[in-house]
């Protein structure tokens, strides 16, 4: 049986220079994507952002 | 007085891929449906190397996500991005560049996979010099796209629309994802090797593959349906906020998948896990975008008895949210243990390749032709009759492949009392037959569809051509 802990253990040490930039891109973009989600879903923004909602409906004709 | 001045869009290469669009259409579905129908009767390769299944699935998957998929997203994307942007393309003479170039490269693309060369990666067979052709078209699209929004009059248009984001991400991604899947040591004009080697080789493989789902066949046909259904519904999307955060979990998270068509291989076993595990966190963004996308109708959905393009359009939304639900599910690995190499992967990527991506360019090329030819369709009721034979045509097709999948799965891992595998891998193929039949059926009703539409299509063209001339004579 694996313990929980087992599978989450990371060995730090092992991380190659490659790692590091693959985890420090993925953790930075994942902060963008929480950040993005808040402005788009903070009630203040809403009116701002709903207001797009017409732009296709008055483009062409 | 005051007077508008209408932008004077660029049209005509907009009209070149869209008929180029449902040329292919027919063609590979064509294709799909005879290599299907040689599983049920393999006498039907006529003992001819060029299309014996083999090479003919290849050309079928080809035709009809690059020469289908690609014109439809290339004629969506500078339609929508003239009319969300208030501007003609940045370069007209660029984009007719991009059109000749893009089908000769077709054309040449199906030459060289009919002569087998290959490189044999799944969704991107083609050999180095034809994909470095296909890179380079890609850039002149995104660069022309790109300078056009741009260039866009940022007092009159300061927002850019959220369908724009969606085709950015994928010119951005397929660009980045391609030229990486594809870094290969040419040894000949016509023959190369990839530069990544085993369990490496599989991970970016299917990390392009999966992608190739996820940003060339949901991204882009997503901007389609953000700018489309409420064009054709004559209502505005239901959540804007709702679209900006499905975007950006897309984004994210799709670039994670596709460890999860390598499950039980020589992959490190958590990789496998998160790339299941975030597909399942998946299914959240994509219903968000499909209940997105149907509750535009909220309050109008009568529309749909009469309007038969918006039919298209909403049915497709429901295949996706179906197809983005039975995608995830597939990727647990107890799921996968069951489903992987069988049958039901093929209905699945059907569900999501006929039901979903087909439909939506449906709904989206009838609606434009209209515009773009300023005339009514020809025949409503041929645009009625397309869709039941294109849904009934989906569903006998997925449902077949769940039948015959599940029983492979059950047929390959049943055991008698001795632990000896209870059936031979010659009887589970024959035990398929019957499924196989309804697959191929399916695919002739779909491909009747195809035809159907471009024939209605023609004669649209026809009429308000026709209707051009007598005007210019009157």
């Amino acid at each position: 049986m694996s313990k929980i802990e087992s599978y989450f253990h990371t060995d730090w040490a092992a991380l190659t220079s490659q790692d590091w930039v693959g985890l420090l891109l993925t953790v930075a973009v994942f902060i963008a994507m929480a950040i993005t989600f808040f402005y788009a879903l903070r009630p203040k923004n809403a009116k701002t952002l709903e207001e797009q909602r017409m732009l296709p409906l008055r483009d062409d004709e | 007085m005051d007077t508008v001045v209408k932008p004077q869009y660029n049209d005509g290469v907009v009209k070149a891929f869209t008929l180029a669009a449902i040329i292919f259409l027919v063609l590979g579905t064509f294709m799909g449906t005879y290599a299907a129908s040689e599983l049920a009767w393999p006498f039907l390769n006529f003992d001819t190397a060029e299309i014996t299944f083999g090479r003919l699935r290849v050309i079928h998957t080809n035709t009809v996500i690059y020469a289908f998929g690609g014109n439809v997203l290339m004629a969506t994307a500078f339609y929508i991005v003239q009319r969300t942007n208030g501007r003609p393309l940045y370069s007209n003479t660029l984009a007719w560049i991009q059109f000749v170039a893009f089908q000769v490269g077709l054309l040449l693309a199906v030459i060289s996979l009919a002569l087998g060369m290959s490189e044999a990666k799944e969704y991107h067979e083609l050999e180095w010099p034809l994909d470095i052709a296909v890179a380079l078209v890609w850039i002149l699209f995104t660069f022309n796209f790109t300078m056009t929004i741009a260039e866009r009059d940022k007092e009159k248009v300061p927002h850019i629309y959220v369908a724009n984001w969606f085709f950015f991400g994928l010119l951005i991604m397929v660009t980045y994802l391609w030229v990486l899947n594809g870094l290969a040591v040419p040894v000949s004009l016509f023959r190369s090797y990839s530069m990544f080697s085993g369990v490496q080789d599989a991970m970016i493989q299917w990390w392009w593959g999966h992608n190739a789902v996820g940003f060339f066949l949901t991204a882009g046909f997503l901007a389609i349906m953000y700018y489309f259904v409420p064009k054709q519904a004559q209502r505005p999307i239901y959540s804007y906020r709702l679209s900006v955060v499905h975007f950006w979990a897309l984004m994210f998270g799709y670039v994670w998948l596709g460890a999860h068509h390598l499950q039980y291989t020589a992959l490190p076993d958590w990789v496998g896990s998160l790339g299941a595990m975030i597909s399942l966190a998946m299914i959240i963004p994509s219903w968000g975008g499909a209940l997105n996308g149907m509750l535009t109708l909220s309050g109008a959905w009568d529309r749909l008895r009469t309007d038969y393009i918006l039919r298209f359009l909403i049915m497709s939304l429901a295949f996706y949210a179906m197809s983005t639900f039975e995608g995830p599910v597939m990727s647990a690995k107890t799921v996968n243990a069951l489903s992987h190499y069988t049958d039901w992967t093929v209905g699945h990527v059907h569900a999501g390749a006929l039901g979903w991506v087909a439909m939506v360019s449906i709904g989206a090329v009838y609606h434009m032709t209209m515009k773009l030819w300023k005339t009514e369709m020809y025949s409503m009721s041929l645009i009625n009759f397309h869709f039941w034979l294109a849904t009934i045509g989906t569903v006998f097709y997925i449902v077949g492949m769940w039948v015959s999948g599940i029983m492979q799965g059950l047929m390959w891992r049943a055991y008698d009392e001795y632990g000896t595998l209870a059936y031979t891998f010659a009887e589970s193929v024959a035990a398929m037959h019957p499924y196989y039949v309804m697959r191929a059926t399916g695919g002739v009703l779909f491909t009747t569809g195809a035809a159907i539409m471009l024939y209605n299509m023609l004669m649209t063209i026809r009429m308000a051509n026709a209707r051009q001339t007598n005007l210019a004579h009157a």
